[in-house]
C-alpha cells in the first residue's frame, strides 16, 4: 500500500516537479469523534498545505497525512496540545523518493540487449553473466556459451565460443579477470565480445580470422574473487579457496600453473598475494582451463589479460632463459604494441615476463607455451600507477579499443602463420 | 618493477643525441664507494645501458622524495618517461643511478601535457629502504600559481564536512568526487613520504586507495589529517595498509608520522613499520 502511495507521489513529483525535502508523513491515531473533528479542522487550514493520504474518518481508523516541512512544527504542536497521538511514518519523504528513483533506474538500467548495455561502466558478476546470455541469444550462429567447470564456491565458469563452423578448428584462447581486482580486464572482455560480433562480416580482418579459426573468450576467469571485490574487498586478487592449516584464503591463480611451479617467483605462504597454491592446478579455476585446452588439442594462441602496467609480455616468467621462439614473439609483440599505441598514444613496453616485469613462476602463458602453444602472450593494461587497479570507468572503452588493435594483430598473425 | 638480471637490449625511448649532463665525471668519484673494478662495475655494459627497470625504479624514488619535499598537494608529479640514465654498483651491492626523466602534473586531465624535466641521483643501499635522493626539476607550475592552488585546496579542506566515515577514495569504479579531490591530493602528499621511505632497489609502491579518513582539524590554521591509505607494492603484489598522520599548511614544511601494517597473516599484529619526518626546507645533498 505504501509503495502505491509513494509511486503516486513520485508521479506527482515528476509531473509537478515538486520537492519533498524534509516533508514528513504522520500517522495520526484518533481516540474519539472529538479528535476526528479536530483533525478535520486541520484539513481546512489550506495554508498548511497538508496532503491527506488517508483522510479523517472515524475513531480507530489511522489518518495518514503528508506534512510539508514549514508546517511540521505547527501540526505537531496542534496535535500534542489536543492530546492526539501520532507517529512519524516517513521521516523524510524526499530521501525515500530518491531511493526509489535509484532503484527504478537501476532496474531500467538492466540491459535488454547488448546494444543498450553500458560498456562504459563496471558491472557485477550477474550483469556480465546476463550480458553473455544476451550476446548468445542475439548471435546464435556465431556465439555459444560453454561451461568449463565451476569455481571453488560453485559459480559456473563460462567461456564464449566464437565460431563460424568447422570441426575443432585451430583456435585462440583469451582470458580476462584471472586476478579479480583488475576490473578493466573483465570490462574489456565484455567489450571484445561485442566487438567480435559487430565486426564479423563487416571488418575483413576479423572476418578472415573467424572464417578459419575459433575464438574462446573467458571473461570472468575468477568469479569468486570477482564477487568478493564487489561485496567485500575491492583489492582482492586471488581465488577464494581455503587452505587447510591457514586462516588465509585464496591462491594466486597466475602462480598455480604447471610451469616452474613453486620455484622462485611465487610464495609458499598462504597469506601472500602470490601464494602458488598447494600444488600445480590445485585451483579449480586453473584446472578447468588446463583440461579444456588439453581436450581441445588445437589451440594456437593463448592470451591472458591483466592490469596494470601497460606491458605486452611473452614467456618465460619462471626463468631468465629465452624461449626458442623469442625472436618471433618479440617481433609480434613489437607490431602489436605499435598497433595499440597508434590509437591514443598509450605507451606500452614489451619483452619476456622475467626481464620486463619480475620473476614469476607458475604463470599461465609459460604453461601454454610449454604445451606447444607458440603464440602465448600476457597483457598488462592501463595504467602505470596513477589509478592502478581503480581505473576510472571513463577509461574502459579507450583501453578496450586500443587493446583490441593489439589483439587483432596477434589474431591475424596466428591466422597467417599456421604451425 | 625491474628485472633482477640484465635484460637483452630492451626497447626504450630513443636516446637523445646530446651528451649526458656532466655526470660521467661524478661517476668516478662517488663518495665512499670503491673505484669501478671487476665484474660488479661491468654488470651493465655501456652499450646496452642499465636495465630499464632500474632507471624507472630510481625515477619513482626520486619523485616520491621530490613530492614530499616540495610539500605542495597541488603540484604533485608523476613519471612521464625516463630519458637517459646510467648506473653503477659497487662491491657492497650498493647502487648509484644517475638519470634524467620527464614528469607530468599528477592532476592533469587527459590530454593536458606539460612535461617538466628532472635530473636525479639515487643511491640504493643494496636491499635497504630509504634510498638517498638528490633531485632537481624544472618548475612545472609557476610559483605564485602553485601557492594559490595550495591555498585554494586548503580552504576547500577546511570547508568539507568531517569526518568522512566509511568513505573510500576513489570508489570502486575509480571515481573521486570533485569535492573530495583535495582530500586525495593531501593524502597522496603524505603517502609520498611513506612510499619514498619504503622504496628499495626492488620494492616500489603506488597509492591504491584512501580507505579511511579519521579526522582532520584545523588548529593554528594548519590541517591535521589522520587517514589510512592502502599502498600497492608491485613486486610482491601486496596491499599494505598504512595509518598516516600529517600536519600541513600552505607554504610550511609538512610533518608526517606513519604506521604501516607489514606482512601477511590475518592475525598479524606484529611487524609494523613506523616513521616520521619533517620536510627539510633546504635541498638535501648526500
Amino acid at each position: 500500500m505504501q509503495r502505491l502511495l509513494i509511486l503516486s507521489v513520485l508521479l506527482g513529483a515528476v509531473l509537478g516537479k515538486e520537492d519533498f525535502v524534509g516533508h514528513q508523513v504522520l500517522r495520526i491515531s484518533v481516540a474519539d469523534e472529538a479528535q476526528v473533528q479536530k483533525v478535520k479542522e486541520l484539513e481546512d487550514l489550506e495554508h498548511l498545505q497538508l496532503d491527506f493520504w488517508r483522510g479523517p474518518a472515524q475513531p480507530g481508523s489511522p489518518i495518514d497525512v503528508r506534512v510539508p516541512f514549514p508546517s511540521i512544527q505547527a501540526v505537531k504542536i496542534f496535535l500534542e496540545a489536543h492530546g492526539i497521538e501520532y507517529t512519524i511514518m516517513i521521516e523524510d519523504v524526499q530521501s525515500l523518493l530518491d531511493e526509489e528513483q535509484e532503484q527504478m533506474l537501476a532496474f531500467q538500467a538492466r540491459a535488454s540487449s547488448t546494444d543498450n548495455f553500458n560498456y562504459a561502466t563496471y558491472h557485477s558478476l550477474e550483469e556480465i553473466y546476463d550480458f553473455i546470455d544476451l550476446l548468445v541469444a542475439e548471435n546464435p550462429k556465431l556465439v555459444s556459451k560453454l561451461q568449463i567447470g565451476s569455481s571453488y564456491e560453485g559459480r559456473p565458469l563460462y567461456v564464449l565460443k566464437f565460431s563460424t563452423g568447422g570441426k575443432n578448428r585451430p583456435a585462440i584462447w583469451i582470458d580476462t579477470g584471472i586476478h579479480s581486482r583488475e576490473w578493466v580486464t573483465q570490462a574489456s572482455g565484455v567489450w571484445f565480445a561485442k566487438k567480435i560480433v559487430q565486426d564479423y562480416g563487416r571488418d575483413p580482418a576479423i572476418t578472415a580470422v573467424l572464417d578459419s579459426l575459433d575464438i574462446f573468450l573467458e571473461i570472468v576467469t575468477n568469479p569468486d574473487g570477482f564477487a568478493y571485490t564487489h561485496s567485500t574487498n575491492r583489492l582482492w586478487r586471488k581465488t577464494r579457496s581455503h587452505t587447510s592449516g591457514s586462516l588465509c584464503v585464496g591462491a594466486d591463480p597466475n602462480r598455480n600453473w604447471d610451469a616452474g611451479f613453486g620455484l622462485a617467483g611465487a610464495s609458499s605462504s598462504p597469506c601472500s598475494e602470490t601464494y602458488h597454491g598447494k600444488s600445480a592446478n590445485s585451483e579449480v579455476e586453473v584446472k578447468s582451463i588446463v583440461d579444456f585446452v588439453k581436450d581441445h588439442g588445437n589451440i594456437k594462441a593463448f592470451i591472458s589479460i591483466h592490469s596494470y602496467s601497460q606491458l605486452l609480455l611473452y614467456p618465460y616468467g619462471y626463468k631468465k632463459a629465452a624461449v626458442a621462439d623469442q625472436k618471433e614473439l618479440d617481433e609480434v609483440a613489437k607490431s602489436a604494441v605499435a598497433a595499440l599505441t597508434s590509437l591514443y598514444g598509450t605507451k606500452f613496453q614489451y619483452g619476456s615476463i622475467y626481464t620486463t616485469i619480475y620473476q614469476a613462476s607458475g604463470s599461465s602463458i609459460d604453461w601454454a607455451y610449454n604445451q606447444g602453444i607458440k603464440y602465448s602472450f600476457s597483457f598488462e593494461l592501463r595504467d602505470t600507477g596513477r589509478n592502478g587497479f581503480l581505473l576510472p570507468a571513463s577509461q574502459i572503452i579507450p583501453t578496450a579499443e586500443e587493446t583490441w588493435l593489439a589483439l587483432q594483430t596477434i589474431l591475424e598473425y596466428t591466422l597467417n602463420h599456421p604451425y | 618493477m625491474q628485472p633482477r638480471r640484465p635484460p637483452p637490449p630492451a626497447p626504450g625511448p630513443p636516446r637523445p643525441a646530446a651528451p649526458l649532463l656532466a655526470l660521467p665525471l661524478l661517476l668516478l668519484a662517488v663518495q665512499g664507494a670503491a673505484a669501478p673494478t671487476g665484474p660488479e662495475a661491468a654488470e651493465w655494459r655501456p652499450d646496452t645501458g642499465p636495465p630499464h627497470g632500474l632507471l624507472r625504479q630510481a625515477a619513482r624514488a626520486a619523485l616520491h622524495f621530490l613530492n614530499f619535499r616540495a610539500g605542495s598537494p597541488s603540484a604533485l608529479r608523476v613519471l612521464a618517461a625516463v630519458q637517459e640514465g646510467r648506473a653503477r654498483i659497487n662491491a657492497k651491492k650498493e647502487c648509484t643511478v644517475d638519470l634524467v626523466f620527464t614528469t607530468e602534473h599528477y592532476n592533469s586531465e587527459e590530454g593536458e601535457e606539460r612535461l617538466g624535466k628532472c635530473s636525479a641521483r639515487v643511491f640504493f643501499r643494496n636491499q635497504k629502504p630509504r634510498p638517498a635522493v638528490n633531485v632537481t626539476c624544472a618548475r612545472l607550475m609557476e610559483k605564485t600559481k602553485r601557492q594559490q592552488e595550495d591555498y585554494r585546496l586548503y580552504k576547500q579542506m577546511k570547508q568539507l564536512r568531517n569526518p568522512l566515515d566509511g568513505v573510500s577514495i576513489p570508489d570502486s569504479h575509480g571515481h573521486i568526487d570533485p569535492s573530495l579531490r583535495p582530500v586525495w591530493e593531501l593524502a597522496f602528499l603524505g603517502s609520498s613520504y611513506v612510499m619514498w621511505e619504503k622504496t628499495t632497489r626492488f620494492l616500489h609502491y603506488y597509492m591504491a586507495q584512501l580507505s579511511g579518513v579519521k579526522q582532520w582539524e584545523t588548529n593554528d590554521g594548519a590541517i591535521d589529517f589522520d587517514y589510512t591509505v592502502l599502498l600497492h607494492e608491485f613486486s610482491t603484489q601486496e596491499i599494505i595498509p598504512c595509518r598516516i598522520h600529517l600536519v600541513w599548511s600552505p607554504g610550511k614544511p609538512l610533518t608526517v608520522k606513519y604506521h604501516c601494517q607489514e606482512l601477511l597473516a590475518p592475525e598479524d599484529a606484529s611487524g609494523t613499520e613506523e616513521g616520521s619526518a619533517v620536510a627539510p626546507t633546504e635541498l638535501s645533498n648526500f
